[in-house]
């Protein structure tokens, strides 16, 4: 059983949906509550990759990760090597890949939190910050598990985006999808096998408890 | 010149009716300014721009020397800095947090202690000892509106704005708490502006009244005022009592109580509430008149006086009598003629004890 693939494939994954956490709350804080009337060309663009064949958003990001762009000539100068068929590089990516799987669910949990609480809040003399971090945020834990699990699952099962940005490099970019194509690729099918199922158990324990949690916490914290 | 608080402003919405309102408020003493009017009439989008959660298109808001709102000099103050206390019909209380919580929402940069005092204090002055620990879901709606004003009042605003504060109440707990929000109301130090529909909330809660209609502000004065000398018939219909006079209880006997107004001795039913001091209201359809003059009793109160004038209103007639007082009484069209009812015509107007509706002050 080679454990390596997995690790690393449980090593993006958690740090994706960890950035996904952070960068995906402002996001769609502004999404729920911004009235800009061009407002639906930004959820287009986070909605993309829903929609998009992977093959053609790993493309672009190795296109911006190459020499001539700017986002890979920054970084080259930065840190000295450049970022495509690197573990960061497969990170960038994955954050970009599952960036919908995060904001849907917060923007649509904060959009169901009850406006008149946000300006209680207000009145109150709490400032906006505050106010998220103390009602909005809160009110919003099951949207906020919610886009941990799915983005933290839909980056566990990448293959065509890590095979156009990182290759196939084993402890660096090799993960789990890749290294199950491999074993099959070479007729292998009891080592793809041995793999598959630890992802389909690891799946599926990761989801049960993550649903039954939520259901007690709606017992704790009734919204209404 | 006391202080006090000036608002001029206009608010339009997209295919709905332009706001205007002009207010004034004294400030720094406990005093209640009562938005009465019809549902849609704009009270509560007045209120919103005073707190700073609608922003108005035109006009001015002062509080004392600050500029609130000045959309000549583009000037915008936050919600957060006016130093409001605003209590939302439906109470929006905090579903994740407890009652303490609630309650300690606003003064969590105060230190430990003063918090705790400040509880304390909150808890007794609204009866809610012993339900520090309760969530919102697991109270009564008098219990959440409670909380809602403690969580309001613990923070020491400049200003109280209150949106209907008692509708989402059933009957039997709106009546009680009525008389609790009003010596709440004036155990304050800061004035409250306070939208309605409700004239006996009105009465009960109200230093002035302001009637707004269709955007606009009708009319302001003291209650007795506005409710007896309605400024025109669009007041006068809005309103819906027609005599309303401040009277003092000079005796009582059998469960009635007996008020010297005008020169006339008046018996009204004392249902509930304590208090020697009372709005007397009477409602004209509950008048009868009658040519001549007939002992009172203290079942029926027959006063003598003359007709100061008759004002046709569709079927019937709004006929104004002085009687020491002045008394409205609705009377068919038929029966105006039948009675020649002139200005000058003596007449006896009767109305049962049990019509007239005491509001405690």
């Amino acid at each position: 059983m080679n454990w390596a693939p997995i690790v690393l494939t449980l090593k993006l994954a958690s740090l994706t949906a960890a950035i996904l956490l952070v960068i995906g709350m402002p996001i769609a804080y502004w999404l729920t509550y911004s009235r800009w009337r061009w407002k639906f060309l930004v959820e287009s663009v986070v909605a993309l990759p829903l929609v998009l064949p992977p093959t053609v958003l790993g493309f672009y990001v190795l296109v911006a990760f190459g020499p001539k762009s700017p986002l890979g000539q920054g970084y080259q100068a930065l840190v000295g090597h450049p970022l495509a068929f690197t573990f960061e590089g497969l990170l960038f990516a994955s954050v970009l890949y599952s960036l919908p799987f995060a904001v849907q669910p917060l923007t649509s949990a904060f959009g169901a939190v009850d406006p008149k609480l946000v300006e209680a809040s207000w009145t109150l003399g709490i400032s906006r910050l505050a106010t998220f971090l103390r009602v909005t945020l809160p009110l919003s834990i099951a949207g906020v598990v919610t886009g941990l699990v799915l983005s933290f699952a839909h980056t566990m099962g990448e293959f065509g985006v890590v095979l156009m940005v990182g290759g196939n490099i084993p402890g660096v970019t090799r993960t789990v999808s890749i290294d199950i194509y491999d074993e099959v690729q070479a007729l292998n099918y009891a080592g793809a096998a041995e793999t598959a199922l630890v992802l389909l158990i690891f799946s599926f324990v990761t989801l049960s408890i993550v649903y039954a949690l939520n259901r007690r916490m709606w017992v704790v914290w009734p919204t209404r | 010149m006391a202080d006090e608080m000036t608002a001029d402003f206009e608010k339009r919405y997209d295919g709905g009716p332009t706001i205007r309102a002009a207010l004034r408020l004294p400030v720094g003493h406990s005093h209640v300014t009562v938005l009465f009017g019809p549902s849609g009439a704009g009270k509560t989008t007045v209120l919103r721009c005073l707190a700073g959660l609608e922003r108005p298109e035109r006009g001015r808001i002062r509080f004392v020397d600050e500029p609130w709102v000045d959309t000549d000099l583009g000037v915008m103050a936050s919600p957060q800095a006016r130093g409001i206390g605003y209590l939302f019909q439906d109470y929006a209380l905090f579903p994740h947090l407890t009652v303490a919580g609630n309650i300690t929402y606003a003064i969590h940069g105060l230190d430990r202690e003063e918090q705790h005092t400040r509880l304390a204090e909150m808890l007794r002055l609204l009866r809610l000892e012993g339900l520090e620990d309760r969530r919102p879901a697991q109270l009564s709606g008098g219990q959440q509106q409670r909380v809602a004003l403690a969580r309001v009042l613990a923070r020491r605003p400049r200003l109280l704005l209150l949106d209907e504060p008692l509708s989402a109440l059933d009957a039997p707990t709106r009546e009680q708490l009525r008389g609790e929000l009003r010596s709440v109301l004036r155990g304050q130090t800061m004035p409250t502006l306070c939208v309605t529909h409700d004239w006996v909330e009105a009465l009960t809660l109200a230093d002035d009244v302001a009637v707004m209609a269709g955007g606009r502000i009708l009319q302001t004065g003291s209650p007795d005022q506005v409710f007896s000398k309605p400024a025109n018939a669009e007041v006068a219909a809005i309103v819906g009592v027609e005599t309303v006079i401040l009277g003092r209880v000079s005796g009582r006997q059998d469960g009635l109580a007996a008020f010297d107004v005008g020169g006339k001795r008046l018996w009204a039913v004392e249902a509930s509430g304590k208090g020697e001091e009372f709005y007397l209201c009477i409602r004209a359809e509950d008048v009868t008149l009658e040519i001549g003059t007939r002992p009172s009793s203290s079942a029926r109160n027959h006063l003598a006086g003359r007709v100061m004038h008759v004002r046709p209103a569709g079927p019937v007639s709004r006929v104004a009598v002085d009687c020491g007082f002045a008394l409205t009484a609705l009377v068919t069209r038929q029966a105006a003629q039948d009675l020649d009812l002139q200005p000058g015509t003596p007449v006896t107007a009767t109305v049962k004890a049990s019509a007239i509706h005491l509001i405690p002050r």
